[in-house]
């Protein structure tokens, strides 16, 4: 028997409400409180945030190739990929805000499927890594993630507040959209992972060591 | 409390979660929008411009339409550095508008006075615009130099009209529709015929408006009809004055235009509109231009359009306004009217400015193409009459002059002009036809004057017309003698009343014919009889074969009796002095004979032997002078109007004297007395200079002294006459005959001269030929010749002394001798001789004989009996 300090639910036949947070008889297959489904463990949340992360990683390219805006500046039409806009604020000598916006829309989505992937990976193929390492980039992955969405926020206020025509229009261009999925399939391939299936693999190789 | 176990329930694993078609998706879009992107990756596209000015890469962008369609991606210099290779990237859907006609050309802002084109090439910068074509797809072009006509779209209604100038239209001109813009000019050019082809497009939600019956008509520019009625400013916009325009009209009973119909542009809209169309022939323009109204009632109906020299005259293209068209009828008159200014009434002033107008009657029956155009308002009301007039000069009379009778009208002057053999000049006129039976056979038209002023010694006449006639004169009309006129008889058209007179006068006047060598008169002249006038010189002509005038005079009728066998003429003298020791008879002709010259007729008593001559003079021609010629020394101071005297009575004159050739002699033409010509011009008639002579004997000659020398006549026996005669010098009878001729010897010649007498007993004997200095230089020699019948006095025994001068011996005892030979000599001088006895048988007169300065004593009072 292990200490109950590291007992699991699972092994105490407690189950978890994912939901509200209630522990539930593992007999039950609804919650008491919230009638939520109870599962023991929700091996399909690996898939799942699988198919989400190579999603996101697939609509990574058009996101990266095609132009995310569209700039008429006196009826002259030009389009910006998120590399070249990066490109273009070096050149206009604002660096800091190139590498705000380096990080948020280039270096913070590939570091989150990447990051993603590896957990994933981690848990797919119990490859052993130190939980406390794990949890600490986990943790990290989630709370950076959402400020990938400081690209399309800019491109909003943009599209809203630069329309004056023929003169000065900004437009959302293709990669717009592909940009927002990258980023919410990655927040949902995040969201939707059951950690507990990570902790479970890594008590195994814990064990195993 | 027991719990029954439920039976599990056995869930099958999916072996696939359903949220893996989320990558599946993902993957079908990624590869959906690969693919879009390499379908719509462009096509490229090269473009040959002369010069990239203008042209930015990745800047310039390709618009057809307004959309953008691709943009240039890159610029080099063509190989033959004639231009600029421009590459261009298209967008994947313009492939299909790439085919051989397709046209690119640089767009950049233009401003013209009529709108700004490729404003938003301002903004947007310079773009390439495309206009797809047909035929095979290709991928290079040559660049347009400028922007092809582009119909703006497919919508519209594209129409063609032709024009025979563009004015002032140019591709944007506007196309309007009651004053609304509803299209564009879009291209122009010049088709075979070298008419313009232009091509307008109206758009769409306008198109209806042109049907198959539209006028267009071209509106540009202002058009200006000033006139005392008021200035009528047509234009339809700003926009068209400055860049021309072009409107149409639409009937409402058509059918809708067809695409690309073609359409006659007109010049303005009421050509556009015009109705029936014809022409007007006449000899003149006589004030009709382009855009003189044609009126009925005064009001405008149509308007002259063009003007075309003919032929034979004027060609005039009339345009009625299409609601009037219906008036002219087949046997319509067309007339020009004018501004009818009198002082009386002025009708119509604004054609003074505005020119005149052509006014018409309607006519029935169908409409011809071509009427003539008459000068004058067709009679309404009867036929008037027409009559030709005749003058040698334009008596005056103007076209519209009044013809008036008792001061009444009865017509007018309906044209002037010059006969076709230019020898006079015919006025044509009208008579109303209620006064045609006042123009009958004699009747005689007389221009009046709008004042008449007679000025004459009497007194100055001021004569006026009525106002109304002022300008355009008035002409009377005098009746004939009543019998009906002949079908193309003509009637004289007199200046003035003394020309209708004299002119009369003159169809009634003899004509006498005169002829004379030296005197012309001047047509015009008068012929007085006894200082009143008979007539006139009608006319005078150098005849060259006989060297003389021709004269012809018309006498009038009444002094017929004037001209007869008797009749003489001569030429009025202004003033003829006729002054003798008889007299001065001093003759003035009447006053107008001296300022115009004159020829006066007089009567002969008997016969006059040429009645047909006209004489120099008056006393010539009353002595019916015979002309002849007298040939006089040259020294002799003989003048024209010397008389020819017999025996001191005047029977000839001397017309003339000029220098003979030769220098040696006077020409003198004569005349001589008709009545005595026959005996004084006989071949042995003699004629001589005389001279006065003065003396204490008495005066000779004395009227010469008034007159100057003169000739004498002696008549000869001989029957032959003869027309020229030498004339001696004055004779005192001493040359005569076979004189005897001796020389004088004196120290001095004192006053001895050429002519000095020599004197026997006072009396007269010869006379100093000539004397000159002897040789020797101590004396003088003077030649003496003593006449015929005196010889006999001379022999040796005479002596010659001076008889000149005075000679006072005064002495304080002796007294005072004064010795003096005659008072004669005393003037003239002489030389005295005396003879102491008779010639011996056998003396010879000595060679030379002293003249003494006076004579001894006993010289004189010898007394020989010789």
């Amino acid at each position: 028997m292990k200490p109950a300090t590291k007992a699991r639910g699972l092994d105490l036949g407690i189950y978890r409400c994912h939901v509200c947070g209630l522990l539930n008889d593992q007999h039950e297959q609804y919650c008491d409180r919230c009638h939520a489904k109870i599962t023991p463990r929700d091996y399909r949340s690996l898939q799942s945030s699988w198919a989400l992360l190579i999603t996101a990683a697939i609509l990574l390219v058009p996101a990266n190739i095609y132009p995310i805006t569209t700039l008429v500046k006196s009826g002259n039409v030009t389009h910006e990929t998120i590399f070249s806009g990066i490109l273009r604020l070096v050149h206009a000598d604002l660096l800091p805000i190139a590498i705000i916006v380096f990080t948020a829309s280039i270096l913070v989505p590939w570091l989150k499927i990447l990051g993603l992937g590896f957990y994933l990976s981690a848990i797919t193929f119990k490859i052993p890594i130190s939980k406390r390492k794990l949890t600490t980039g986990f943790h990290i992955i989630e709370w950076i993630g959402r400020w990938s969405m400081l690209d399309l926020f800019v491109i909003s206020l943009s599209v809203a507040l630069v329309n004056m025509g023929q003169l000065l229009d900004a437009q959302p261009a293709p990669a717009a959209t592909a940009f927002a999925l990258v980023i919410l399939f990655t927040q949902l391939a995040a969201k939707t992972l059951d950690t507990r299936l990570l902790w479970d693999q890594l008590d195994k190789n814990d064990d195993n060591s | 409390m027991m719990t029954t176990p439920e039976q599990p329930k056995v869930v099958r694993k999916k072996l696939f979660s359903p949220v893996w078609l989320l990558p599946i998706i993902a993957l079908a879009l990624g590869a959906w929008l690969g693919i879009k992107s390499i379908r719509e990756s462009g096509i490229d596209v090269r473009v040959h411009f002369p010069s990239a000015t203008g042209i930015d890469v990745s800047k310039t962008l390709v618009r057809y339409k307004g959309l953008n369609v691709g943009k240039v991606v890159d610029i080099s210099i063509d190989d033959q550095l004639k231009g600029v290779n421009v590459d261009l990237v298209l967008d994947y859907r313009a492939g299909n508008l790439l085919k051989d006609s397709t046209k690119f050309w640089l767009v950049t802002p233009k401003a013209t006075i009529t709108g700004v084109e490729g404003l938003d090439a301002l903004f947007s910068g310079n773009y390439i615009g495309m206009l797809p074509g047909d035929g095979d797809y290709r991928d290079h072009f040559e660049a347009e130099r400028e922007s092809p006509a582009i119909v703006p779209s497919e919508d519209g209604l594209v129409v063609e009209l032709k024009a025979d100038k563009l004015g002032s239209l140019d591709v944007g001109s506007p196309i309007f529709y009651r004053q609304i813009p509803v299209g564009n000019i879009v291209s122009y050019h010049l088709d075979e015929k070298h008419h313009i082809q232009l091509k307008g497009f109206v758009q769409h939600q306008y198109a209806h408006l042109v049907k198959q019956d539209s006028r267009f008509w071209n509106v540009s520019g202002v058009r200006v009809d000033a006139s005392l009625a008021g200035i009528k400013v047509d234009t339809e916009s700003i926009a068209s004055i400055l860049a021309g325009g072009v409107s149409f009209s639409s009937p409402d009973a058509s059918k809708e235009a067809e695409s690309e119909q073609l359409y006659q542009l007109y010049n303005n809209e009421k050509e556009a509109h015009g109705g029936a169309s014809f022409l007007l022939t006449a000899k003149s323009a006589d004030g009709i231009k382009i855009g003189t109204d044609v009126v009925f009632r005064d009001l405008p109906v149509g308007e002259v359009e063009e003007l075309r020299l003919t032929e034979d005259g004027v060609a005039i293209h009339v345009r009625m306004d299409t609601p009037y068209s219906e008036l002219i009828g087949g046997t319509a008159e067309f007339w020009t009217e004018g501004a009818q200014l009198s002082l009386s009434k002025i009708s119509h002033p604004e054609r003074l400015i505005s020119g005149n107008v052509i006014r018409f009657s309607p006519g029935t029956g169908a409409a011809q193409t071509e009427y003539p155009l008459l000068s004058s308002a067709p009679e309404l009301d009867g036929n008037p009459l027409k009559l030709t007039l005749h003058a040698d000069n334009n008596p005056g009379a103007a076209v519209g002059a009044e013809i008036r009778y008792r001061n009444v009208t009865i017509g007018q002057v309906t044209g002037v002009n010059l006969a076709k053999d230019f020898s006079q000049v015919n006025v044509e006129v009208e008579i109303e036809a209620p006064f045609k039976n006042l123009v009958t056979q004699g009747s005689d038209f007389i221009v009046q004057p709008p004042v008449q002023v007679n000025a004459s010694l009497d007194g100055i006449e001021i004569k006026g017309t009525d106002v109304g006639n002022l300008t355009k004169g008035r002409i009377d009309l005098r009746p004939g003698n009543g019998a009906a006129l002949t079908a193309d008889a003509t009637l004289p058209i007199y200046e003035s009343a003394e020309q209708a007179q004299l002119a009369q006068q003159q169809a009634q006047q003899l004509t006498w014919q005169l002829y004379s060598s030296s005197v012309a008169v001047n047509p015009g002249s008068d012929v007085y009889y006894k200082k009143m006038k008979i007539g006139q010189v009608a006319g005078v002509k150098w005849q060259a074969e006989q060297d003389q005038f021709a004269i012809s005079l018309a006498i009038e009728h009444t002094y017929q009796s004037l001209l007869n066998e008797r009749s003489i003429f001569w030429p009025t003298e202004a003033l003829t002095i006729d002054g003798g020791l008889g007299g001065v008879n001093v003759a003035v002709a009447p006053l107008s004979g001296i300022l115009k010259g004159g020829i006066s007729l007089g009567l002969l008593d008997e016969s006059a032997s040429d009645n047909h001559l006209l004489y120099a003079s008056k006393s010539l021609a009353e002595r019916q002078s015979v002309p002849f010629t007298l040939q006089l020394p040259v020294n002799s101071a003989m003048k024209a109007g010397a008389d020819i005297r017999y025996l001191g009575n005047s029977v000839g004159t001397i017309a003339q004297v000029h220098l003979a050739d030769d220098l040696q002699s006077l020409r003198a033409s004569a005349y001589i007395d008709g009545r005595f010509a026959d005996q004084l011009l006989r071949s042995d008639s003699q004629y001589r200079i005389e001279d006065a002579e003065l003396s204490l004997r008495g005066v000779k000659n004395a009227t010469a002294v008034l007159t100057g020398p003169f000739i004498s006549v002696t008549p000869g026996k001989q029957t032959t006459r003869a027309d020229s005669f030498a004339v001696q010098a004055a004779d005192d009878g001493i040359d005569n005959g076979n004189p005897l001729q001796l020389s004088l010897v004196r120290a001095e010649l004192g006053s001895i001269k050429q002519g000095t007498g020599i004197f026997y007993r006072g009396i007269l004997i010869g006379k100093v030929a000539q004397y000159q200095l002897a040789d020797s230089g101590d004396h003088v020699v003077i030649n003496a010749i003593i006449a015929e019948r005196y010889r006999h006095l001379i022999n040796a025994s005479s002596r010659f002394f001076d008889l000149s001068g005075i000679k006072v011996d005064a002495g304080i005892f002796s007294g005072v001798q004064i010795d003096a030979g005659s008072v004669e000599t005393i003037l003239t001088g002489g030389i005295g001789v005396a003879t102491e006895h008779p010639a011996t048988a056998a003396e010879q007169l000595p060679q030379q004989f002293e003249l003494a300065d006076k004579p001894e004593e006993k010289w004189l009072s010898w007394s020989p009996t010789l």
